[in-house]
């Protein structure tokens, strides 16, 4: 415990004590855009992203990210950082068991324990490759790519990011398609029935699949609202066409208002999960429209907070 | 054990400090830079609705303010002070016409973005010197790109083409 509290702290305090940085802000919470820190500039950021309400029971996780980025060029830009979480369960999943969410699938609660648990979840990096921009071309496209690398987890996710701008660029449209196959390496669920997959270590594999788009405009100096709409789809395995491994397909939506200055920006986005969700291969985890399997839930909210360093003098 | 989760967000909340404009010069240093030893006359006037829309349509550029900061110079010329959208705030500039009606200089006034202050570049504010309404003033074209400074070197450019066609349609015959 002791040591991830050290190396937690340490990141943070040398991320911020990086010299010389400047801004890729982000007007979304969830959406990326395709703005780029400028060659030679970095940044630091704090990600808090919390998802709550489940059908039933007592749910909360909270997601932690700290990343530090940096402009290798000015179209190309490259990211670390560690990801963080924490979770509460009880009696959460729509049986009225207690479940783990998924970046917790490697733990197996008993059925009416009550769940309460923290995860490094993992080291991730990222590159984004700024192709077109939206300030001298009829729109901007990007291409991202962020490997995760954690203790029984791999995910590689890839976006297309594509944006337009309009009244001088403060009214912005951006449009997301992420696809990220997850590899997990599970123990032996001590729940399972006998026999099955999951009563013996085994491997999981499962691809999600996103198209997200927001909206932002900046209404008055430094400020900005917007709306932000996601439609995420789960998929067993790498076969992302295969119908008969279609999961999960929820959609969500909300608010989100963003102010940035000169070196400090923050955002703040919340969501809830539209009624207009499927489960094709259990439906068992709808209720009232809204899919509630693992990596889904009623509501989320995320806070991102950032610092660039240096400046204009 | 949630209390570890607190570090690092405040480790990163604490290097936060408010941030600072950077002012460059007044409008009445600029005035004295651009025109040295000339009595500047203010002359404020406003756009009237088709006045507005020939700028726009003149400079393919928006009209943000109808109401503008304009000054006669006695030795000819004139004085605008406007502003055009930054990333996070606008950026207030100066363009100084000669006689002519011709760019004879431009200032940046105060510079407020984390970064692009390239913009106050000499080198770069020359290519604007000597330019007309009419002129193609286009970002990437006839007005180089300053990279990591894309959005600011492009509304500055943008103004400057709208404000030589409001001198063209508005100020010259005021």
């Amino acid at each position: 415990m002791r040591t991830w509290r050290v190396a937690l702290a340490s990141a943070g305090l040398l991320a911020g004590l990086c010299a010389h940085a400047s801004a890729d802000e982000p007007l979304f919470g969830f959406v990326y855009t395709t703005d780029l820190l400028p060659k030679g500039s970095y940044e630091v950021e704090q990600w808090l992203t919390t998802r709550y309400e489940k059908a039933h029971g007592g749910f909360s996780l909270f997601e932690n990210r700290t990343e530090v980025s940096y402009g290798l060029t000015d179209s190309l830009q490259v990211s670390g950082y560690l990801i963080y979480d924490w979770t509460q369960a009880h009696h959460n999943a729509p049986d009225g068991t207690t479940v783990a969410p998924e970046q917790f699938s490697d733990y197996f609660p008993g059925p009416d324990d009550n769940f309460n648990k923290w995860k490094f979840i993992g080291v991730a990096g990222e590159v984004i490759w700024r192709v077109m921009s939206p300030y001298t071309d009829p729109v901007g496209l990007a291409f991202y790519f962020e490997p995760t690398l954690g203790n029984r987890f791999q995910e590689f996710e890839v976006r297309g990011i594509v944006q337009k701008n309009w009244l001088d660029d403060r009214l912005v449209l951006a449009a997301n398609l992420t696809w990220a196959p997850e590899i997990r390496y599970l123990p032996p669920n001590p729940y399972a029935d006998p026999g099955s997959v999951e009563a013996s270590r085994n491997v999981n594999i499962e691809t999600d699949l996103n198209l997200g788009a927001g909206l932002s405009y900046r209404f008055a100096p430094n400020w900005s609202v917007g709306w932000e709409v996601q439609n995420e789809r789960e998929v067993n395995g790498w076969a992302v066409f295969a119908r008969s491994q279609w999961m999960g397909n929820a959609y969500y939506m909300g608010p989100t208002i963003h102010y940035a200055d000169q070196h400090f920006f923050a955002t703040l986005t919340a969501w809830e999960q539209m009624p207009w969700a499927n489960n094709y291969m259990d439906s068992s985890v709808i209720y009232k429209g809204r899919d509630y399997d693992v990596d889904f839930e009623k509501y989320r909210a995320r806070l991102k907070i950032g610092y660039y360093f240096g400046g204009s003098e | 054990m949630k209390a570890s989760f607190l570090l690092v967000p405040a480790a990163t909340l604490a290097i936060i400090s408010p941030a600072h404009a950077k002012v460059f010069m007044s409008i009445e240093q600029a005035q004295q830079l651009m025109f040295p030893g000339a009595t500047l006359t203010a002359q404020p006037m406003t756009l009237t609705d088709a006045q507005a829309k020939a700028v726009e349509s003149a400079s393919n550029a928006n009209v943000l303010n109808r109401n503008l900061s304009i000054w006669r110079v006695s030795t000819g010329g004139w004085f605008i002070a406007d502003e055009v959208v930054g990333k996070h705030e606008f950026i207030p500039i100066a363009v100084g016409l000669d006689a002519s009606g011709a760019v004879k200089d431009i200032e940046i006034l105060e510079y407020r973005e984390a970064y692009g202050s390239e913009v106050r570049n000499p080198q770069w504010r020359a290519q604007f010197t000597g330019k007309r309404n009419g002129a193609k003033l286009t970002l990437t074209d006839d007005i180089q790109n300053i990279s990591g400074a894309t959005l600011s070197s492009k509304h500055i450019t943008d103004g400057v083409r709208r404000l030589l066609a409001t001198y063209a349609i508005a100020i010259a015959s005021h």
